[in-house]
């Protein structure tokens, strides 16, 4: 098989094909390495003690139970610069890649003393001076002050954040298979959605096309919702037993993960034969609305002119954030809410881009995308038809 | 006396009041909390379940001064903000991009040099949120976490009756050929149905090797569990072991249980059962208020002939509330000390889940969830033990 096949479209399965022309894991985690001990070595930190799960995802590559939620920090993985060895919070090896050897591993504990003392066994970590972490608790503070005697505990996000944000070739491949099992899902829920669904059993049914197509963790289980013809039109997050009626507007908007990896859509459907009057211009101000963001997703922009693009067609500050980062999980930038004005757009960046616009007596409607930001624009990952 | 269903305002007013007694007792000002089910229990917030850094960047945050009558809550998800809380925009804390509005939004709860309680820490939040004393806030929220409230016994009972239901679909389509996630898909769309506020962890369905030593290495030469879901197929005379926890308002279920591909149990796997039956009714036994987890992990060990019956890296029984695992743990690595000083109260909820263990047979492994009552306790999991018969 040639290096970069001229056709793109025989990477997006999730399968392995035979000849290898898939994501090569093993390639792609010893990039992410090499990347993170580089960085290491510019910003003179010594170790990582990471406990976010796209962080400890990206340094060990290890397949851990995906689970919903924030904990609290506490040190899963760790990298070592003078060994340049990561170990990992695991009492046995399935789901572990083999650069990661048995002896890197370190057992669960409940009990932080015993924790401690296993991270203390860790080669060359007591003689750490500068140690990166992504987040503390006052209790961990004080175990790694003692553990790790006279280093500086300090923000690993020079390290990690940085490595994260530009997206080489086989994480926008990882990328492009999560933006087609995102699809899948939305063309599941486009086709049970009728007058009388709930949003429930539209939920229902988005994680059971999900984990049939094997990836069964969702993003985030705000995947859809109707809204009103009446009263006030909000964007909500959480699904509700309502039965949704005859011509709403509803949103959907499925996301998925391929080996970690986060890509999402969104489109505005109508539930059953007529849509609103009014629902077409609505559709349309949507469609403006995020095409203008997506021009000026260049690199060099900032997100001071997203904030322009979407004032300049006319509309309300939005009550969602009009674009974020994305790869393993949500990452930073932040643009929209008062935040991000400042954040640069750098080529090989992956952003969740989307335009919520509403009407009360017509309802709402929201389109999401996921793009990559090339050196020409922005090119997007996720596809899908419009409402018309 | 549980009720059938939860009075849910009740049962935030009365956290509420717990935490509030902590504080008072520990003299801290107030709480600043940014994990998931910290949030989740001080605010009686809801909010869509999102996978780890997704859940990061869109964290919401609580604050509880000490003295107040309602949490403030800072969210991206105000439509499952509760009535009573003092509702704001969210903080994003992992940014330093607007940390000056965290800094503000601290500073109008609490004075210069208060000690407040916080249960994470992002770099952004250590460079921008000075001047205070923060201390952990584990032991305020440990301390009134462990103690359940009625209404939250009837959270977790609810959340489990959801759990069995969806598992009454995923069993009916157990035969050799199906896949982990077809289990999965099953599973999950029935447990939305059905009500379910989250899917919580990502059910499992371990392929339990009948040797110790053809299951995956492990550190300590225990067995491994949990293992993650794959597509991995599943095979006539498979032995999985499912485990799947589901959330309801907010609290976990557990639903732990064994089942055998393609195949009825056979006369030893009943009778792993049966042993696995009787090591933890050989723990109810004993179970009421006064009890210390040391003797309860004793007695288990005895109706196991002597071998403990549960898995190094685990426990005989956890708590579980807003989180799927939490205190009372017992039997962990903790240690004996720490297991003789926990002593069952009135209000604590374990999941038992012992497993039972034949070189060369596998093992049976299920879960069952008691409250503790003023007298004994109540089961708060189902009598089912699908396929391997009923039993009380």
């Amino acid at each position: 098989m040639s290096p970069a096949p001229r056709d793109r479209g025989v990477l997006v399965g999730m399968m392995s094909l035979e000849d290898g022309s898939r994501v090569d894991f093993s390639e792609l985690r010893a990039a992410r390495r090499a990347k993170i001990f580089s960085r290491m070595e510019t910003h003179g930190i010594d170790a990582l003690m990471l406990g976010g799960a796209g962080d400890v995802r990206y340094v060990s590559g290890a397949r851990q139970l995906g689970r919903a939620g924030v904990l609290p920090f506490a040190p899963v993985a760790v990298v070592v610069r003078s060994t340049r060895r990561v170990h990992l919070l695991s009492t046995w090896d399935e789901g572990v890649p083999p650069e990661i050897a048995r002896e890197d591993l370190y057992g669960l504990s409940w009990n932080p003393a015993n924790l401690v003392a296993a991270l203390g066994a860790i080669p060359g970590l007591r003689e750490s001076r500068r140690v990166g972490t992504d987040g503390l608790t006052p209790m961990f503070a004080g175990l790694l002050a003692g553990l790790v005697d006279g280093a500086e505990l300090v923000d690993a996000a020079p390290v990690t954040a940085a490595a994260r944000r530009i997206k080489s070739a086989g994480e926008i491949t990882c990328l492009d298979v999560a933006s087609a099992i995102a699809e899948s899902a939305l063309s599941a829920l486009e086709d049970a959605l009728q007058p009388g669904i709930t949003e429930r059993e539209l939920l229902g049914i988005y994680h059971e096309q999900i984990a049939t197509l094997g990836a069964p963790n969702p993003p985030s289980e705000s995947v859809c919702f109707a809204t009103p013809f009446h009263g006030p039109v909000r964007f909500r997050h959480l699904a509700s037993d309502r039965p949704v009626g005859d011509g709403e507007l509803v949103v959907l908007a499925p996301g998925a993960l391929y080996a970690g990896y986060e890509s999402g859509l969104a489109r505005t459907r109508v539930a059953g034969a007529s849509a609103p009057p009014g629902a077409a211009d609505l559709a349309s101000r949507c469609a403006q609305g995020i095409d203008s963001l997506l021009a000026v997703c260049r690199p060099g922009n900032t997100g001071a002119d997203l904030y322009r693009a979407w004032e300049d067609a006319e509309n309300p500050e939005s009550p969602v954030p009009l674009a974020h980062g994305l790869g393993l999980g949500a990452e930073p930038p932040v643009i929209g809410l008062g935040r991000g004005a400042d954040a640069t757009l750098e080529e090989g960046m992956v952003l969740s881009v989307q335009s919520w616009v509403a009407a009360p007596g017509i309802g709402g409607c929201l389109e999401r995308a996921t793009v990559v930001i090339e050196s020409g624009g922005a090119l997007p990952l996720t596809r899908y038809g419009r409402l018309q | 006396m549980i009720p059938d269903l939860p009075d849910l305002a009740r049962m935030r007013r009365e956290r509420f009041e717990r935490l509030q007694d902590q504080l008072e007792a520990r003299e801290i000002d107030g709480l600043v909390l940014l994990g998931t089910s910290s949030v989740v229990y001080a605010t009686g917030a809801a909010m869509p379940a999102e996978d780890g850094d997704r859940a990061a960047l869109f964290r919401a945050v609580a604050i509880v001064v000490r003295g107040e009558s309602a949490p403030h809550l800072y969210t991206l998800y105000a439509d499952g903000a509760p009535p009573e809380v003092q509702l704001h925009g969210p903080l994003f804390p992992d940014l330093d991009d607007g940390m000056d509005v965290f800094a503000k939004a601290v500073a109008e709860h609490f004075g210069a040099a208060a000690r407040i309680g916080v249960d994470h820490q992002s770099h952004a939040m250590l460079r921008g949120l000075s001047g205070y004393v923060w201390v952990d806030a584990s032991g305020v929220l440990g301390a009134a976490k462990i103690l359940k409230t009625p209404d939250e016994v009837a959270c977790i009972r609810h959340a489990q009756r959801v759990n069995e239901l969806a598992m009454l679909d995923a069993l009916s389509i157990l035969r050799p050929g199906v896949r982990q996630t077809d289990l999965s898909a099953a599973f999950l769309r029935r447990v939305f149905e059905l009500g379910a506020s989250a899917g919580g962890i990502d059910p499992i369905w371990q392929v339990m090797a009948p040797y110790r030593e053809l299951g995956p290495w492990t550190s300590h030469g225990d067995l491994a569990y949990p293992t993650v879901t794959t597509d991995r197929f599943l095979r006539h005379d498979d032995v999985i072991w499912v485990d799947a926890g589901i959330m309801w308002q907010g609290y976990a279920s557990d639903y732990g249980r064994t089942w055998v591909v393609g195949a009825d149990p056979n006369a030893a796997q009943l009778r792993q059962f049966w042993r696995w039956r009787a090591v933890v009714d050989a723990c109810l036994e004993i179970l009421e208020p006064g009890v210390s987890a040391l003797q309860l992990g004793r007695v288990a060990i005895e109706a196991n002939d002597g071998v403990r019956p549960w898995i190094e890296h685990f426990y005989l029984a956890h708590g579980v509330g807003t989180d799927s695992a939490e205190m009372p743990l017992i039997g962990t690595d903790f240690g004996e000390q720490f297991d003789e000083k926990l002593i069952l109260a009135p209000g604590m909820v374990a999941v038992f889940e012992p497993i039972i263990w034949e070189e060369g047979a596998a093992g049976y492994r299920a879960e069952d969830i008691v409250a503790v009552t003023d007298t004994g306790f109540i089961k708060l999991s189902g009598s089912t033990y699908d396929p391997y018969g009923f039993a009380a």
